[in-house]
């Protein structure tokens, strides 16, 4: 399509070429359906981790604050502010995971946790470059590929895979497979976004999943036998229940304890504390939520996020920068899969990682690194230039394959 | 070319495309969702409810078995195991619990500790739980008389013993693996991972047999914390009558037999073919019958698991379900610590109509070692050769009720356990003959064709049947009477009347009577009075034979179907009346139909149950009509078995001994003081398996032919007086009923006196 509908006059460029770069803010956007999902599911998490732990829910709600000061900070200046910082944050983020491997780094700051470097002591809260990581990464992508149409060509698509592989790479080694893993569905959705060819995608993709099983042999004992025991339970195999599978079978137990309608507050705490379920306000908290309010709680939870993801996908659809479309795809993805891999390893669909429920789970750093996408999406939203910066993303040949 | 087709531009297309893959997630994930929280939901729910409770089950005991006068025959006597599980043992379990403590409290906390952190709250729990142990181990020592080096060396034995245990179980699994992993049929590379051995995870006993007050003590600590300690229930069951030591007289014994010196024996087994045996074993039909677990996951207190007791044979076996009793519980909710108990209900008591000092008086009376059942001279035995034992049963029953005082088996299974695997099976030692050992009656039924001949009208009570030797007149060769053989010169009765032809058994009056019947009518008397029924006093119980079903323990015994006999041709219909008649054919019964049927006799046709439990706790069985039976038939009867005691033409009067010049006799029943009226009976047997050339197998065609089963049965009481018991004798393979089986009865009548239940005993 013809981003330019002619005729045109030269008083209209004038007009247009003013109005393209006057400071306009729409405040009536999609942006806020995220930022009050994204509240509910920050509240419905604190009434979860009170559950059983009521002191974490307090701290929860002092790192709400923290967060939505940080989200308002990333609101406030325009979005191609923030793009032009992008090279310098990323620089800085790769610094601190380089820092987080340094052997020589004493204790106080990076302390490791069940053999894992992956937090920074900052006195007030532990910290995670990599949940940092992952907003950079979206960004240095979407700069990348805002102008481009290389992606369309197999070969285009080896620079966004490099750039993939970078942090992924860092963060494999802390370890911490499981936020290594999120970069992937955020790379292809943002390319699906982008146009690239679909047929190129799923080749990649083909060829990713042909080689996952020679990649097998390099995952730490932890992470195969966790796979393992993924496996064994999905076929009916209890024998890892009293081990490594543990965690996840006492999470199912839990799950489908609370039934439809759930157990109630008392007799959930009760039954989370001598079913002696591991990490129940952090990484398990969906089992608390399950627990507790049951099926219901969890299609209300499950609702939220689809709202969350539905308003990014509008901020989307309707911003009319390439930049601040890619943005929103990746960064909406990144909290959805984050989503999906926590409440799927909960429900035994797959291997446990240590990984946060966005937003729910106790965590400052997490909930501070997503209340950061939450205002970067708003950011989008209420920035919307009146006239496509460039024909975006529509290409002859169109996605057919 | 531009495009204008699509609604949406590409860039949109591609973002539904991702919302639609979002979409595929959510619902693969509302799915799981779904099948665990709706469709398993009440099982996670129990399974996590679980957890929340603690549940101690606490023994029951089984009710106890006594006589009829209160003598405990069987009963439990409570005793604990004191069991240590292996990781207390090694002392692993201190670890265990310290670390899952110190998680405990830390909380959320653990996770964000380093290891030396760790490593000091785990440090801070350790001693509560050191002194849990040493508290273990010092009521061990105290209570087990155990000093210290000796409980660490028993320590160390078990933990060494189930290690080697351990390294050879693990060993064949590995190999397992290996193969499995070498033949391609191991998915996935899964690493080898040595199953922990049932002996690493369950107690070990380390106090054996505690009584009460120990065992409450560790009970006590056991409460503190799961899985210090077991206290498992070894409960055993007593019976303090199945040994015991009689003193005989051996005064009246059968001529040379006689001595002043009475004899001492110790009789092994005393009533336990009708006790029965109780099994620590569960097995899966018990669990099937009534589950402790049921399907729906309910607990059924009553029900089976495991640890269990089970009646495995007499009456422990028949009243299971009575016997039983129901454990109790508590159950502890862990969160507040409240507990709900649940008090045991013990099983009920059963009292027997046995009166176990006689029943070990007739038992010795019946043993070996006294003498009267190993084949005598004088028993004139024409197959077995003298010291040839002889097995049989007695049955001793109160006329007026029933109840049943004696019922002896020999071989009981205590001193069938010292004999061969052969001589078990030639013995049948698993029989308890009384009331599932059948005979055919013999001679001892001609009473009851009497008396169905006179109250059916066919015969006529004052009649006199001419005795020629032989029913038919023209053949000699068969339908004989017993007298009319070489042994006797050919001998006959001559004319008799009813009594007389009790007294002298003679075969052709009773002949007669049955030629007068029929065979139809004779059947269908039998049965009123008893015959053929099975009188069900407990011991019956359902069994599978071959995927059938079928009732152990007492027996029916067999009578022919009326109408089958009655659609016989005129010729066999009328044999079998004349066989049946005499007690022989294919009738048969139980010692103890026997008695019940002399019983009823006595009681001139009054209705008798036969008694073995006085408070049993089944619905009552329907009762017998009574039986008519016109006095003079009644008085008749009774005369004809007095006279066949106490007159010499009677076939229960005596004994002779050698021959010729030595020549000498003495009487049956010499006992004073008591009346008795009896019957003797010498039936035609089948043949005896045996194992003929001592090889130690029965072989095909190793049958002992022409031996007779010794039957005797006796009414007896006071001196002139109505009789108060019947005393019914088989001696299988005996010979004569009335010199094989009479000194025995003559014996068992002394014994009743001995025990008070007659006039004129020795105390």
């Amino acid at each position: 399509m013809s981003g330019f509908a002619a005729p045109y006059t030269a008083s209209d460029l004038h007009e247009r070429s003013r109005a393209l770069h006057r400071p306009r803010v729409l405040l009536a956007n999609p942006g806020w359906v995220c930022v009050g999902a994204a509240l509910l599911l920050s509240l419905l998490g604190a009434l979860a981790i009170a559950t059983t732990e009521p002191g974490y829910a307090q701290r929860h709600l002092v790192h709400l604050a923290v967060a939505l000061l940080g989200a308002a900070c990333v609101t406030v200046p325009h979005f191609r502010r923030l793009r032009d910082l992008s090279w310098p944050f990323t620089i800085l983020v790769l610094g601190l995971l380089l820092f987080l491997l340094v052997p020589s780094v004493p204790e106080v700051l990076v302390r490791p946790r069940n053999g894992a470097r992956r937090w920074i002591n900052l006195v007030v809260i532990d910290f995670q470059p990599s949940e940092l990581a992952k907003i950079a990464y979206v960004v240095v992508l979407a700069g990348y590929l805002r102008y481009r149409s290389s992606y369309r060509r197999l070969r285009g698509l080896l620079v966004p895979l490099a750039l993939t592989f970078v942090p992924v790479g860092l963060i494999l080694v802390e370890p911490d497979l499981g936020t290594a893993m999120l970069f992937l569905p955020a790379l292809f959705a943002i390319l699906v976004a982008a146009g690239a060819r679909l047929k190129h995608l799923v080749l990649v993709a083909a060829i990713g999943v042909a080689a996952a099983p020679t990649m097998y042999p390099l995952l730490r004992a932890h992470q195969k036998a966790r796979i393992r025991a993924m496996a064994a339970q999905l076929v009916g195999d209890d024998s890892y229940r009293r081990d490594i599978g543990f965690q996840g079978a006492q999470a199912r137990t839990l799950i489908g304890a609370g039934g439809l309608l759930g157990t109630g507050r008392e007799h959930a705490a009760e039954l989370i504390r001598f079913n002696h379920l591991p990490e129940e306000h952090n990484d398990m908290i969906f089992a608390v939520v399950c627990c507790r309010w049951g099926f219901a709680g969890a299609a209300l939870l499950w609702a939220l996020f689809a709202a969350f993801g539905a308003g990014a996908m509008l901020v989307a659809a309707q911003a009319k920068d390439p930049f601040a479309r890619l943005v929103a795809v990746g960064l909406v993805t990144m909290i959805v899969a984050q989503m999906v891999v926590n409440t799927g390893m909960t429900l035994g669909l797959l291997p446990i990682t240590g990984m946060t429920l966005p937003f729910v789970s106790a965590g400052g750093s997490s909930l501070v690194a997503t209340w950061l996408m939450v205002g970067l999406l708003l950011n989008l939203g209420l920035r919307r230039p009146p006239y496509m910066t460039r024909e975006s993303f529509d290409f002859d040949g169109g996605d057919e394959a | 070319m531009p495009r204008r087709a699509s609604l949406f531009s590409m860039f949109h297309r591609r973002l539904l495309l991702l919302c639609g893959a979002g979409a595929v997630v959510f619902g693969g994930l509302t799915a799981q969702l779904l099948r665990l929280s709706v469709l398993e939901g009440a099982e996670h729910r129990a399974e996590a409810e679980s957890q929340l409770r603690r549940t101690i089950y606490l023994p029951t005991w089984r009710g106890r078995i006594l006589d009829r006068h209160g003598r405990v025959l069987a009963a439990d006597v409570p005793s604990y195991d004191i069991c240590v599980p292996y990781p207390v043992i090694t002392g692993a379990w201190i670890d265990e619990q310290a670390l899952r403590e110190a998680k405990e409290r830390t909380g959320g906390d653990w996770n964000e500790m380093d290891d030396e952190d760790r490593a000091v709250a785990i440090a801070a729990e350790r001693p509560a739980f050191e002194t849990l142990t040493g508290t273990l181990w010092r009521l061990i020592r105290t209570y087990g008389d155990f000093d210290d080096a000796a409980l660490l060396e028993r320590r160390d034995a078990i933990r060494s013993e189930v290690q080697r245990l351990a390294a050879h179980v693990h060993d064949a699994q590995r190999r397992a693996w290996q193969e499995k992993r070498s033949d391609g049929s191991l998915v996935g590379a899964r690493a080898f991972r040595p199953e922990p051995i049932r002996e690493q995870v369950i107690a070990h006993v380390l106090l054996p047999r505690v009584d009460d007050e120990v065992a409450f003590a560790f009970q006590r600590l056991a409460l503190l914390r799961e899985g210090l300690v077991e206290v498992r229930d070894s409960t055993e069951r007593d019976r303090p009558h199945m040994v015991q030591t009689v003193v005989l007289p051996r005064a009246g014994l059968p001529g040379p037999m006689a001595s002043d010196q009475p004899l001492r024996l110790t009789v092994e087994g005393v009533a336990d073919h009708l006790l029965g045996t109780v099994r620590r074993e569960v097995w899966k039909e018990d669990i099937d019958r009534r589950p402790f677990t049921k399907k729906d996951g309910r607990i059924d207190l009553g029900g089976y698991r495991d640890v269990d007791r089970v009646g495995s044979s007499g009456l422990e076996a028949a009243f299971e379900a009575h016997l039983r009793g129901t454990r109790g519980m508590i159950v502890e909710h862990r969160a507040t610590g409240a507990r709900r108990r649940v008090a045991p209900v013990p099983g009920g008591d059963l009292q027997l109509s046995i009166d176990i000092a006689l029943q070990a008086r007739v038992q010795a009376i019946l043993s070996h070692e006294y003498g009267l059942t190993v084949v005598q001279p004088w028993h004139r035995n024409q197959v077995l050769s003298t010291g040839w034992p002889l097995n049989g049963a007695a049955v001793v029953m109160e006329i007026a009720t029933g109840e049943i005082l004696a019922a002896v088996s020999m071989p009981t299974l205590a001193t069938a356990q010292h004999a061969t695997e052969l001589r078990r099976a030639i013995d049948g030692a698993d029989v308890n003959r009384p009331f599932a050992g059948i005979y055919p009656p013999g001679s001892i039924l001609k009473p009851l064709t009497l008396w169905a001949g006179v109250e059916s009208g066919a015969h006529d009570l004052d009649a006199i049947v001419e005795c020629r030797g032989h029913f038919h007149p023209n053949q000699a060769d068969r339908l004989r009477c017993w007298i009319y053989r070489d042994d006797f010169a050919y001998a006959t009765h001559g004319p008799l009347g009813a009594e007389e032809a009790i007294a002298r058994s003679c075969n052709i009056y009773f002949y007669t009577v049955g030629d007068e019947l029929g065979a139809p009518r004779l059947l269908s008397w039998l049965r009123r009075f008893g015959l053929g029924a099975r009188p069900d006093v407990g011991l019956a119980r359902a069994i599978v034979v071959d995927g059938e079903p079928a009732i152990a323990g007492e027996s029916a015994g067999t009578v022919d179907d009326e109408a089958r006999v009655a659609a016989l041709p005129a010729v066999e219909q009328r044999n079998a009346a004349l066989l049946h008649a005499i007690g022989q054919g294919s009738l048969t019964w139980t010692p103890v139909q026997a008695a019940t049927t002399y019983a009823l006799l006595a009681r001139g046709g009054a209705p008798v149950q036969p008694v073995l439990v006085v408070n049993d706790p089944r619905p009552p069985r329907p009762r017998p009509d009574p039986v008519p039976m016109r006095a003079t038939l009644h008085r008749t009867i009774l005369e004809g078995l007095r006279r066949s005691v106490e007159e010499r033409i009677g076939t229960g009067h005596h004994i002779t001994f050698g021959e010729g010049a030595a020549r000498s006799e003495a009487p049956i029943l010499e006992v004073r003081g008591v009346t008795v009226s009896a019957k003797t009976g010498t039936a035609q047997a089948p043949a005896m398996m045996a194992d003929l050339d001592g090889d130690g197998a029965h072989e095909k065609g190793e049958y002992v032919t022409g031996v007779d089963h010794a039957w005797f049965v006796g009414l007896v009481g006071p001196r002139g007086a109505a009789p108060l018991y019947v005393v019914a004798v088989v001696i299988e393979y005996g010979g004569s009923g009335g010199r094989v089986s009479g000194p025995v009865a003559n014996e068992i009548i002394r014994a009743l006196q001995d025990e008070g239940y007659l006039p004129g005993g020795a105390t």
